[in-house]
């Protein structure tokens, strides 16, 4: 069943302000609207599915706690719970909670079984985000480190060593990459 | 210089520097060890760097949408309902927090001697300077409070140096509005605890405060911390905060 995004966007909203008002049982639909695209973004950061779903527990949990601080006059809530995700998780990688997997895990290309609905909000509110086009301007491999230490959350010693390249070489492909997005996203602000 | 060009700008270009580059390595998660910890505190004590911060993150948000979709187990939800119904008893904190003050509000209303005792709070004007000063030489770390100002990417920094009782209060970014002012407050841990005034925030500085030793002792316990929008001059009743506009809890850093 594909709910017209906007129906779906504004059910999540509300839900987020229910409970951040207090109301629990509005976690269980902001569950059932987000749970696949967060533990995607869990997955891809921890490599295994065992520590994804620990840190997908932690990141509804956490979000009880949380929810008054989403504001929904400065981001989608699907984005805001997607970036809150991907910090626990990051978070929990660097505290040295977790291990990383060594292997990348195939199940992170799992289809989902469920709820499409976090998809469809994410089409029209982000695809066409400006820093998807910033960042294809950038050449190689300033644009693989970028996204590689986004959406997979490898420190600069990590991607140097995927690279074989020294720490500082990494270091500077990022930050020159860096300046060029922000100079890119200052442009079309 | 054409985007083929590998001697094209990103192998020689600048790179980015100082607080945006900090700012920007931050919201990436790709800041590590001290150098993470030092900008943890300044998210909590600068609400410029804040903003940044909060800028680069809502800048990358939408590269998530390119991760691809799971499911998890349905067992996880049950687990998340099980867990979450062990809090069952415990409302969210802004709601304890609303409850609790108004509750203080409803016992200092109806209380014919409001002479709580005046803290004498001492405001020392310390300009710019806070993060010039090398960090207190001792083994007790500072506690910090982030309190995010609704609809702004700004936040107060409240900082409290366990060894010295000093309270460091970052408000750069606040601006008034010429009618109101903020103020803060402490709310001792523990229930039924009197909230107690810490003083109204000066718009667009840096201060640090000196904590009587009752409030020092608060502080240290992870005590939570609001701030209220009063008139001009803060609360004309010392003991009741007007409507609260942000909270945070002291944490150690």
């Amino acid at each position: 069943m594909q709910e017209s995004s906007p129906d779906a966007r504004n059910r999540l909203i509300a839900a987020m302000e229910r409970l951040a008002g207090g109301d629990r049982a509005a976690l269980e639909v902001v569950y059932r609207l987000t749970n696949v695209k967060l533990f995607g973004i869990c997955l891809r950061i921890l490599h295994d599915r065992k520590e994804a779903e620990d840190a997908l527990q932690d990141v509804y949990i956490t979000l009880w706690r949380n929810a008054a601080r989403y504001d929904a006059k400065r981001a989608s809530p699907i984005a805001w719970l997607a970036t809150f995700a991907r910090n626990r998780a990051v978070d929990r990688l660097r505290t040295g909670k977790v291990r990383r997997g060594a292997v990348p895990v195939e199940a992170a290309k799992e289809l989902p079984d469920g709820d499409p609905a976090a998809d469809a909000m994410l089409i029209d509110a982000e695809r066409t985000a400006r820093v998807h086009t910033c960042l294809d301007h950038l050449d190689e491999p300033q644009r693989s480190a970028i996204r590689t230490a986004f959406l997979d959350g490898y420190t600069y010693a990590e991607l140097a060593e995927r690279s074989d390249v020294p720490l500082g070489t990494m270091k500077s492909w990022i930050r020159r990459g860096l300046a060029r997005l922000r100079e890119c996203m200052e442009r079309g602000e | 210089m054409s985007a083929d060009d590998h001697n094209g700008p990103e192998m020689t270009g600048p790179e980015l520097e100082g607080d945006e580059r900090l700012a920007a390595e931050y919201a990436m998660g790709l800041l590590e060890g001290e150098e993470l910890l030092a900008t943890r505190g300044r998210m909590a004590n600068e609400p410029a760097f804040a903003g940044l911060v909060a800028r680069w993150e809502q800048q990358l948000m939408p590269l998530l949408d390119d991760v691809a979709d799971a499911a998890p187990s349905p067992e996880v939800w049950e687990r998340i309902a099980s867990e979450f119904e062990q809090t069952a008893g415990e409302d969210s904190p802004v709601v304890i927090l609303q409850r609790r003050v108004t509750l203080w509000q409803r016992i200092a209303a109806g209380s014919a001697v409001a002479a709580v005792a005046a803290l004498a709070l001492l405001f020392v004007p310390i300009a710019n300077t806070v993060d010039d000063r090398p960090a207190p030489a001792s083994d007790a770390p500072p506690l910090v409070a982030s309190i995010p100002i609704a609809d702004t990417p700004l936040r107060i920094g409240v900082t409290f140096l366990p060894d010295r009782d000093d309270m460091l209060v970052a408000a750069d970014g606040l601006t008034t509005d010429g009618v109101h002012d903020h103020e803060l407050w402490l709310v001792p841990p523990g229930e039924g605890a009197q909230v107690q005034s810490l003083g109204v925030v000066a718009p667009g500085t840096q201060k640090r405060v000196h904590l009587d030793a009752g409030l020092a002792q608060s502080m240290r316990d992870g005590a939570q911390i609001l701030l209220s929008r009063e008139p001009l001059g803060g609360a004309p009743d010392k003991s009741a905060p007007g409507p609260v506009v942000a909270e945070g809890t002291l944490q150690k850093t």
